[in-house]
């Protein structure tokens, strides 16, 4: 009996991968949607609000990052890669070679936010603050050295919180405050995802973190970034980053090979359309338009 | 008259304190997974349910269930199966009892034991380049699996291979004279005899590939999807790569249900390694030798 055994659990497993081969009726169209981190959240709700817009259409969703969307774009394995930085021409040219035709569509804004702990005194800096601490050879180690005391924090020592180096959010934080040649300094602590930042500054008085405006939460406190031309500062909101006053405020983006077409195409318009604003709205955004939501 | 000398006494003495040293030793190994099973029934108990277990994820993952997720996991690991106990059982039977001892079986067996060693992560690189790109079956659950099956086919190999092994060679002998041929043999005497061996490998096989996310990552485990798998060239949601989603990358998400999450998983890991361990049992209770 026992060799009878092995061949029958064969059979029946080859008869569950049967049947999952060929259930479910009819067969919808997958749309492979990849990449950012900042906008994984929002192209999640969107996949989930669609699937009641039009039940035929499944859309996929993936995260790992800008690079990551951009790259299987490049590899021709997503139908939209999302991104929060413009492709740079070195990667035009790679898709180009590959036979893609990436195509650009701005589904909202994001604003990053600099996260402060909330006991932290410091509600107001400048970019030329933020580059003093963040850049390489900055002059800013200690709070003391922006002539604040952070209650809580031993020593006063400046502890850098930033995003690893294939984050969208990391290189548009770097090309904003930094500049196009500047670099980090050593020693910052590079976190893995959006929200790590704004929980390791929650619980960190001596902490100083970027991320998006969508992750606030009500125990961490937002700086106000004092404008370049220096009269007064600007607080990170959906609205300030809609209507461009803040400076370190970014389009989201989503790419296509080609001009959309057929489902993909009927998505992006959805996207693009009220509703679709509307729930990046609701998620913490910035619409990439004025709407008016319910 | 027959005192302890002090050598006696010392040497009972070193004996009872080597003898807790090494309890307490143990003691310690068994702490860890009683406080993480701890931490998470405690945590995560609360949020089991039949709704969690058997429907979708709602309002940007942070309610409803987890059931694609949990059915995605079991696609995989399914198809993985299929893909990689054929092959690796064959490979097994081939290398025990037919292959001669020179330096090409050798070269073989010495790449199964690096294969084994390989991290998943290349593994996952692997099947990026070698299931999505070049064989064009892209992000999907055939892709993932097998890259799972890939990974995990040293285990198979070495189970089956050893359990072969541990057939006395006079059953073998005993069936030849009998006019048998060596394929009639493996069939009638080898295998059964080694079954619950092989058995335990590849079911040990299952929990292992129940928790990977590295190699499924990249080829075919998604953030989200709003429908469930339809064939094997669609991409599904995983456990363990839920679990990593829930945990890091959704804002606002409730303490719990990461808890939950990882409560779920592994249960299904210690219920794949119990049944493991009763099967053995049960087939080795039926050994005549």
């Amino acid at each position: 009996m026992s060799n009878r055994f092995l061949p029958n659990v064969f059979l029946a497993a080859l008869a569950g991968a049967g049947l999952l081969a060929c259930g479910g009726g009819q067969q919808r169209e997958v749309i492979q949607n990849k990449g950012s981190d900042t906008l994984v959240n929002v192209a999640q709700a969107w996949a989930e609000a669609y699937k009641d817009v039009d039940p035929s259409v499944a859309v996929a969703v993936s995260g790992g990052g800008s690079g990551t969307g951009i790259a299987a774009m490049i590899n021709g394995t997503v139908d939209i890669a999302n991104s929060s930085r413009t492709m740079k021409d070195r990667e035009l040219d790679l898709a180009r070679q590959t036979g893609q035709d990436p195509r650009e569509h701005v589904v909202g804004y994001d604003a990053l936010a600099v996260y402060l702990h909330a006991a932290n005194p410091a509600g107001e800096l400048s970019i030329a603050q933020l580059a003093e601490i963040y850049g390489d050879g900055g002059s800013y180690t200690h709070w003391t050295d922006l002539g604040v005391e952070v209650p809580g924090c031993q020593d006063q020592e400046i502890v850098v919180v930033s995003r690893q180096n294939n984050s969208g959010t990391y290189a548009y934080f770097r090309e904003t405050v930094l500049g196009k040649r500047g670099d980090f300094r050593l020693g910052t602590r590079d976190m893995h995802g959006s929200k790590d930042v704004v929980d390791l500054v929650e619980k960190t008085p001596c902490a100083i973190g970027y991320s998006g405006l969508a992750y606030a939460t009500d125990h961490v406190q937002m700086a106000c970034i004092i404008k370049p031309e220096g009269e007064g500062c600007v607080t990170p909101t959906v609205a300030t980053a809609s209507d461009g006053s803040y400076p370190i405020a970014r389009p989201l983006l989503m790419y296509t090979n080609g001009e959309p077409s057929g489902k993909v195409g009927e998505y992006l318009n959805w996207i693009k359309s009220d509703a679709g604003q509307c729930i990046i709205l609701a998620k913490g955004y910035a619409p990439a338009r004025q709407v008016t939501c319910g | 008259m027959f005192d302890a000398s002090p050598l006696n006494r010392r040497n009972a003495r070193n004996e009872m304190l080597v003898r807790l040293l090494l309890g307490a030793m143990t003691g310690l190994l068994v702490l860890p997974v009683l406080l993480i099973l701890g931490t998470l029934v405690y945590k995560g108990g609360p949020i089991i349910s039949f709704e969690f277990l058997f429907t979708s994820p709602t309002n940007g993952m942070t309610a409803g269930g987890i059931f694609p997720a949990l059915l995605g996991t079991i696609f995989l690991v399914l198809v993985a199966l299929l893909a990689s106990v054929p092959l690796g059982v064959a490979a097994a039977i081939y290398l025990s009892e037919y292959a001669p001892d020179n330096w090409f079986t050798r070269a073989i067996n010495l790449a199964i034991i690096n294969l084994a060693g390989v991290p998943s992560i290349v593994h996952a690189l692997f099947g990026v380049g070698a299931f999505v790109i070049f064989f064009r079956f892209g992000t999907s659950i055939l892709a993932a699996s097998l890259t799972l099956a890939i990974m995990t086919l040293p285990v198979v190999i070495v189970a089956t291979r050893e359990s072969l092994q541990a057939v006395p060679q006079a059953f073998r002998e005993a069936c030849w004279n009998m006019g048998a041929t060596r394929w009639q043999t493996i069939r009638r005497v080898v295998l059964p005899n080694a079954v619950s061996g092989i058995l335990t490998g590849v079911i040990l096989e299952v929990s292992r590939t129940a928790g990977e996310t590295a190699p499924i990552m990249f080829t075919g485990a998604a953030f989200f999807l709003p429908f469930l798998p339809q064939s094997v060239f669609d991409q599904t949601m995983a456990l363990s790569l839920h679990l990593f989603v829930v945990s890091t990358q959704v804002p606002g998400m409730p303490e719990e249900l990461p808890f939950g999450v990882a409560l779920v998983l592994i249960c299904m890991v210690l219920a794949m390694n119990s049944l493991s361990i009763a099967l053995r049992m049960y087939l080795r209770g039926r050994k005549r030798w």
